[in-house]
């Protein structure tokens, strides 16, 4: 411990601008381990260090502050008044918070954004492991790379570009998907037109595009579990349901509640996937909350509103992580 | 210490609040007074759009010189969310001195008071009477809201039937005439409907309509059925009435006796009737603007079918001159020149790249089958406005992108066979009841 001790004070000395004349940098490995660095040595030095840090936040900070900050306060002030754009704001206190009970609408895209958020979250968390699990199996390393590669590419790729492409697979009449289905007797299904389909067509093309990211993850997850543990089970018996269930499981719990955050804020956040393949429709089958904003604050001009129901899913957000993280506590184990 | 972190720290908030500050107050775009300089916003729906707004502003400069014009392109999937990016545009300060507006803007530029009002120099131009002889007046009064003239039209588009004529050749079906009914339309939609392989479900659909727009939509039904969706003061909704619901009905019909699928939007129609899967569609000149470049020019055009009458549904577009504007007076000799014989001749286009729209000064439009312009009718095209009853006034209130969404959002759910129409219809009226009203 001591031995540490010294050799970081060494270092940090080593560095320092303020090291006493005649008391070069090596004095300090070949003094005494209780020589004490000077105050005002170490008061310079942690100045330096704040201005660095502060430089290298500050073109961060400017953009976190101009795309996140402020918007996120104007929001807020927003909210408390009716404005359309292009004429003077009006104060009017509460009433787009009111008016939120009343608007029909709003239910029913929360239920569909909730029931698309849900499914997509469980595809990625579940099928997204099982598919992890899948590729760290023994393997040849060329197919192992193009199962990864074949997963994160369409993370990667534009989510409008995937959803017009999907869009085309999925037409009812000229669609691949409906023609695959035709060889084997099904039906032709209206995959985007429908208010059961619909839905379900954006959670297929939402968890294909997310599901490679989750796997990475997962992959990261999986590769840093010591394997000294797994090989000790075996010797203890274990079977690999076992090894899996109280070994790999409870070891992966951290990503597992990552995941969990990082896919529900982002499942709740559609945009893409749903305004390209569907619109939204039919009616209001497959619109997102987030594209309820949008079309309020560019389709109806009605930016008060629209950021009084943004402030709705900002609690929404914040309930859900919440209670993620005291869930949580329960199941996650850390190393 | 602490004393200097907390200046460094302050510095940085600071610097970060200020640079948040300049950002969000700077103001772009627009001309300024001392220069001969002009800013124009236009839709940006593609490389049509952007050829036709490049050719007109080097034209202006050409005929001007010492004036720059600057062009504003603004994307949009249709004319309401254009206007939803433009209000954006200008709410982020960019004042453009002028900006394409379409027939469904007129009430929304005037009532945000976004426009400069032409009466005054309509007036007293000696060059507008002249002008204004050589377009039709519906285009005229398509863009008058309250007395006030918004802009002069430079281009138009009336609703008509697309057809396949390789389709209608293989079916062995004459070509439809003008005087066709709402009867012989289906029957003629249902002789060109095939189902190829048996299955019951059609491959080749007789007709089809944009789901994305309500004027190449059901409008021209709506019309022809003799209603509106909206009064005549387009301070109410009126799509509750025995009218609309007979045209929604008549469309709905359509799909369930499978003559048409469902409506999609007008780039998947695009693509399905040059590949002969759709063997007729509604829109106005603009997809010659695609077809023919793609070497596709196995189509001619129809008037709608009449129904309990028969009006031409238009629509122009023009370039208003914003309030905003420092140069209105130059704005105002950008317009005409909009208007300028050599303008309306590029619009015009040629047999190789026809125009995307109807010249609005008649002496222009009469030369599109001169110049041989496809298709073979194009002289329907200003006949239609000429010759026939138009649906006037166009049903746009000045919320227009929210009540076309309201809309096409209530017709999805009836076309899908979700909703009876009537019932359909009855939400849609009560949607529109809190967007269509001129309080």
């Amino acid at each position: 411990m001591t031995r540490l001790t010294v050799e970081r004070d060494a270092g940090l000395a080593a560095g320092g601008s303020a090291q006493p004349s005649g008391s070069p940098a090596g004095a300090a490995d070949a003094g005494s381990p209780r020589i004490r660095r000077p105050r005002r040595a170490g008061r310079n030095r942690r100045t330096r260090d704040t201005r660095a840090a502060v430089a290298f936040l500050t073109p961060s900070l400017i953009a976190f502050a101009i795309f996140v900050f402020a918007p996120s306060i104007a929001v807020v002030v927003l909210s408390f008044f009716r404005w359309n754009l292009l004429s003077d704001g009006t104060f009017i206190g509460v009433d787009n918070f009111v008016r939120l009970f009343s608007d029909t609408r709003l239910a029913d895209v929360y239920r569909s954004t909730a029931f698309m958020a849900v499914v997509i979250l469980a595809v990625n968390v579940v099928i997204g492991l099982l598919l992890a699990v899948l590729l760290e199996t023994r393997m040849p390393n060329w197919l192992r790379g193009f199962f990864r590669l074949s997963f994160l590419f369409p993370f990667v790729v534009s989510s409008s570009a995937v959803a017009l492409i999907w869009r085309f697979l999925l037409n009812k009449d000229l669609g691949l998907v409906n023609y695959w289905l035709g060889l084997i007797g099904i039906d032709r299904i209206d995959w985007l037109g429908s208010s059961f389909w619909a839905p379900i067509s954006v959670i297929i093309v939402s968890s294909w595009k997310t599901v490679g990211f989750s796997i990475l993850i997962y992959i990261a997850g999986l590769q840093s579990i010591p394997t000294e543990i797994r090989e000790a089970a075996i010797v203890d018996g274990a079977n690999a349901w076992q090894r899996f269930f109280r070994i790999t499981l409870p070891l992966l719990s951290p990503t597992v509640l990552f995941l969990l955050v990082i896919n529900t804020i982002s499942a709740f956040q559609l945009f893409a996937e749903p305004k390209v393949l569907t619109g939204g429709g039919p009616g209001d089958a497959s619109r997102t909350i987030v594209q309820y904003i949008y079309d309020l604050a560019f389709g109806a001009f009605d930016l008060g509103y629209a950021s009084a129901v943004g402030l709705t899913l900002l609690v929404v957000l914040i309930v859900l992580t919440t209670i993620q993280f005291r869930v949580s506590k329960k199941w996650t184990h850390y190393q | 210490m602490k004393r200097t972190t907390r200046k460094l720290a302050a510095l940085s908030i600071a610097a970060t609040i200020s640079a948040a500050t300049l950002t969000a107050c700077s103001a772009g775009g627009g001309s300024d007074a001392d220069s001969n300089s002009l800013n124009v916003a236009f839709w940006d729906y593609g490389p049509a759009a952007q050829a036709n707004n490049k050719a007109l502003a080097e034209g202006f400069e050409a005929a001007n010189p010492g004036v720059t014009v600057e062009l504003t392109p603004v994307a949009g999937e249709n004319w309401g969310s254009y206007y939803a990016n433009v209000a954006t545009s200008i709410a982020a300060g960019n004042r453009p001195d002028l900006m394409l507006i379409s027939g469904e803007g007129a009430q929304f530029v005037t009532n945000n008071d976004l426009i400069l009002p032409i009466n005054d120099y309509l007036e007293n131009d000696p060059d507008a009477q002249a002008i204004q002889d050589g377009i039709a007046p519906g285009l005229i009064a398509g863009f008058t809201v309250d007395e006030q003239v918004v802009t002069l039209a430079n281009q138009w588009n009336d609703m008509v039937v697309y057809y396949n004529t390789d389709v209608f050749a293989a079916a062995g079906l004459e070509a439809p005439s003008a005087d066709w009914t709402w009867d012989d339309f289906e029957a003629t939609a249902a002789a060109l409907t095939k189902d190829t392989d048996g299955d019951g479900e059609p491959e080749q659909y007789g007709f089809t309509w944009a789901s994305n727009e309500i004027f190449p939509g059901i409008m021209p039904w709506v019309a022809n059925a003799g209603g509106n969706l909206t009064d005549d003061a387009v301070c109410t909704p009126t799509v509750d009435t025995p009218e609309v619901s007979e045209a929604v009905g008549f469309l709905n019909e359509l799909i369930e006796k499978k003559i048409a699928p469902a409506p999609m939007p007008m780039s998947d129609v695009f693509t399905r009737f040059q590949n002969g899967t759709i063997a007729m569609f509604g829109a106005g000149r603009w997809p010659i603007g695609t077809f023919v470049p793609a070497g596709f020019t196995a189509f001619d055009i129809q008037l709608y079918p009449t129904g309990e009458t028969y009006k031409t549904v238009f629509g122009g577009a023009g370039y208003p001159i914003l309030k905003s504007s420092a140069n209105p007076d130059l704005a105002w000799e950008f317009q005409k020149f909009t208007v300028s014989e050599d303008i309306q001749n590029a619009i015009v286009g040629t047999p190789e790249a026809p125009g995307d729209s109807i010249p609005s000064l008649r002496a222009a439009a009469d030369t599109i089958s001169e110049v041989g312009v496809p298709p073979v009718n194009s002289d329907l095209f200003y006949a239609s406005i000429d010759d026939y009853d138009t649906l006037v006034p166009y049903p746009a209130p000045t919320n227009y992108s929210e009540y076309e969404a309201a809309v096409l959002r209530n017709l999805q759910l009836i076309f899908a066979g979700e909703v009876g129409v009537d019932e359909g219809l009855a939400t849609m009226q009560g949607e529109l009841e809190s967007i269509v009203t001129c309080s």
